[in-house]
């Protein structure tokens, strides 16, 4: 029998990492070899469900012989035990936002470049199967050039350390921004140039931003805006939504990851919802970091792109702070 | 009995008098174009006079008030020879193309003691309306984040392809979303700052824009339009009003009545949303002119309204080309 890729999971503190784990389980080839969470209950509990070993310390579970790891600690830490899962040569699998600022970012893929490992960004909305037909559409030239993508990434506001800024980098500028900015940067293929960025704690009072309003413009001259609020209040049918409108020369694209729903009323409970029936976009992406994992190949979305899609939603603090458009501050490796 | 004088046949002079057959109190009695069979086409839905010159309906006939329909740029020179002459004046929106010509318009209406009111009509679209009720009965809270979108093919159809010449027209900002700049403005709040990106007409019969607005009470706006959809594409507008308590959503696509699928050679899928008679809101707003005019009452739109959404569309212009924010000033009139 071929032996199975090991990978770790790194905190359950992002939720993600559940369905990451549910995604692995059903990868052949690999296997959950330990799960470190600095929450006893929460690690036990997983380790358990996942059928295997659980670590207080991820230090613990990094000296274990691992291929790679998934990071779903907060926003934070990311920074830290990515660095040192890649000073002990495992690949590393890090939820977005990659990290929370561009120190860190520097710091996480140098660690990964000193240590010859890949350091992947958990961008699902990469695998999507509505995205990627988008993707294909775009550079088959069925709209022509690109001329301005108008985004929406709403969903509901989370809890816990997601409302933290100490822990998380931002609210919800920081949270939702990214998965569209990396998008539209792959959709566009061009670098951020400029941001403005409107944004507060308008609804859910939380003292923290709970919308917001990012526009950017790439190097080639391509507008965009990214519709980053958490705006969906808690009986919204469903969550979360990921839209795209992209105006090409030639016709436009409406692009909606998670369109593919149906409607459910139950009379016992008193609920409407839409539940999905097309995966999100999770078993790509899982699928893809064994697949670095067993052959060290590039990720086909890298840590590099985790730290450009962030330095936007940096850069709409700024402008929010500053009423004006500011520069996007590139990373520099 | 109002008697009105109709000048500008095109598309809009016809909607109008559709609506003039309509309405008890109103009688269409001239209308005018330069174009004979325009104006005589328009003239059969209620066996009106037909004039070449406008000097002379003013002069012939008993009017009280005068309804303008010929292009933008035309707005204030036919207005203000209407009010010269003691006419009440109903002007399509834009008022005009300048802040200088619009206030000029609202001060000489006043000087001259006659109505004058500037069709905003997305106000009386059932739509709309019910969302502004839905909103006043406290249904969503406070509304905080607003979205508005109103999408189309570039506007080859015009006479003499005034739309297209942004001279005439002020292009998608002026033209098109001052429709959302009002509503917002009047139901919403007074905008504060204005953050804007269009492809300002760089882009072969195209252009698409987006304005992101801070209105003063701190809620957050984002307004797109379109000029950049396939030519045949529908006509589309939506919005979303997120409050502190809900959501309210319309898409105009998803709530039609109709949809018809025909092929005569090729397939046509069409979107039909017939509204009540009573609910039509061409008609509405002209309805409610000529009551105002019959009981001497107080204008629903008023001119200085009209000028507020003229200010946030020039502000929104002046920011697309600049790529700064515009914080608006106190408008003066
Ligand atoms: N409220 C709305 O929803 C709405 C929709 C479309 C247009 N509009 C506005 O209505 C106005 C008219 O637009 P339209 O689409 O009907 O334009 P149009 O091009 O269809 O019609 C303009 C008409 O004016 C006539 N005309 C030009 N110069 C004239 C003159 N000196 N005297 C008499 N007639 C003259 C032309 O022959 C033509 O028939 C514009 O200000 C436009 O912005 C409003």
């Amino acid at each position: 029998m071929k032996e199975k890729v090991k990978i770790g999971i790194i905190s359950f503190e992002h939720m993600h990492a559940l369905s990451y784990s549910k995604a692995l389980c059903n990868i052949e080839d690999a296997e959950i070899a330990g799960i470190a969470d600095a929450d006893e209950f929460r690690g036990t509990q997983m380790a358990a469900e996942f059928n295997t070993k659980y670590y207080k310390y991820y230090k613990e579970l990094l000296e274990t012989d691992l291929t790679g790891v998934v990071v779903c600690t907060n926003n934070k830490m990311h920074c830290q035990v990515s660095v040192d899962a890649a000073n002990k040569g495992k690949h590393v699998l890090v939820e977005k936002p990659f990290a929370v600022d561009i120190e860190s970012a520097e710091k996480m893929l140098k660690a990964a470049e000193d240590n010859k490992i890949k350091i992947m960004t958990a961008f699902p909305m990469r695998f999507n199967s509505n995205v990627l037909e988008a993707k294909k559409l775009i550079d088959a030239g069925e709209i022509g050039d690109i001329l301005c993508i108008i985004g929406i990434n709403h969903g509901k506001i989370p809890s816990g350390w997601f409302l933290d800024p100490t822990l998380a980098g931002g609210g919800c500028v920081m949270d939702h921004t990214v998965h569209l900015s990396d998008l539209m940067r792959w959709f566009v293929n061009s670098e951020y140039k400029k941001v403005y960025c409107e944004c507060g704690n308008l609804i859910h009072n939380k003292n923290i931003d709970d919308c917001g309003i990012v526009n950017v413009e790439f190097e080639n001259g391509v507008f965009a805006s990214i519709d980053c609020s958490w705006a969906h209040h808690k009986n919204y049918t469903i969550w979360p939504q990921v839209d795209m409108e992209i105006i090409g020369t030639k016709g436009v694209l409406e692009v909606k990851a998670c369109a593919q729903t149906e409607r459910i009323y139950n009379a016992k409970e008193e609920t409407v919802g839409d539940v999905a029936w097309n995966e999100s976009g999770d078993e790509g992406l899982i699928r893809e970091f064994v697949d670095v994992c067993k052959t060290g190949k590039n990720p086909f979305v890298s840590g590099l792109d985790g730290a450009k899609a962030m330095e936007v939603a940096l850069a709409a603090y700024q402008s929010a702070a500053a009423c004006r458009t500011v520069e996007v501050e590139h990373i520099q490796i | 009995m109002v008697n009105v004088a109709l000048i500008g046949c095109g598309t809009m002079g016809r909607t109008h008098a559709n609506s003039y057959k309509n309405i008890n109190n109103a009688n269409l009695i001239g209308v005018c174009d330069i174009n004979m069979e325009k104006a005589q086409s328009i003239a059969k839905i209620s066996g009106s006079h037909v004039y070449l010159k406008f000097e002379e309906m003013l002069e012939n006939e008993n009017i009280d008030v005068v309804d303008i329909c010929i292009p933008t740029y035309m707005h204030k020179e036919y207005a203000l020879t209407s009010m010269e002459a003691r006419k009440h004046v109903f002007c399509e929106k834009p008022i005009a193309l300048t802040l200088k010509d619009a206030n000029e318009m609202v001060r000489f209406s006043e000087k001259m003691s006659v109505k004058f009111t500037v069709g905003h009509v997305v106000r009386y679209f059932p739509a709309y309306k019910r969302a502004v009720d839905a909103v006043g009965q406290g249904e969503i809270g406070i509304p905080k984040l607003i979205r508005t979108t109103r999408n189309q093919g570039f506007p080859k159809w015009s006479w003499e392809g005034w739309y297209m010449d942004y001279e005439k027209s002020g292009g998608p900002i002026l033209d098109l979303i001052i429709h959302d700049f009002d509503w917002i403005n009047y139901y919403f709040g007074d905008v504060e700052r204005v953050y804007a990106q269009s492809l300002n007409g760089k882009a072969k019969e195209q252009d698409h824009c987006v304005a992101t607005l801070r209105l003063k009470n701190g809620a957050i706006a984002h307004v797109e339009g379109s000029w950049a959809y396939p030519e045949g594409s529908v006509f589309r507008t939506t919005f979303e009003v997120v409050g502190t308590n809900g959501q309210i959503e319309f898409d105009s696509l998803k709530s039609c009545g109709i949809e018809k699928q025909i092929n005569n050679g090729h397939h046509i899928t069409s979107y039909l949303s017939p509204t009540a008679h009573s609910m039509e809101p061409y008609q509405a707003e002209l309805r409610e002119f000529i009551n105002c005019v019959e009981a001497d009452t107080k204008v629903s739109v008023s001119g200085s309204e009209a000028v507020k959404a003229l200010q946030v569309a020039l502000a929104a212009i002046e920011s697309s080309l600049t790529g700064r924010p515009v914080t608006l000033k106190n408008y003066i009139h």
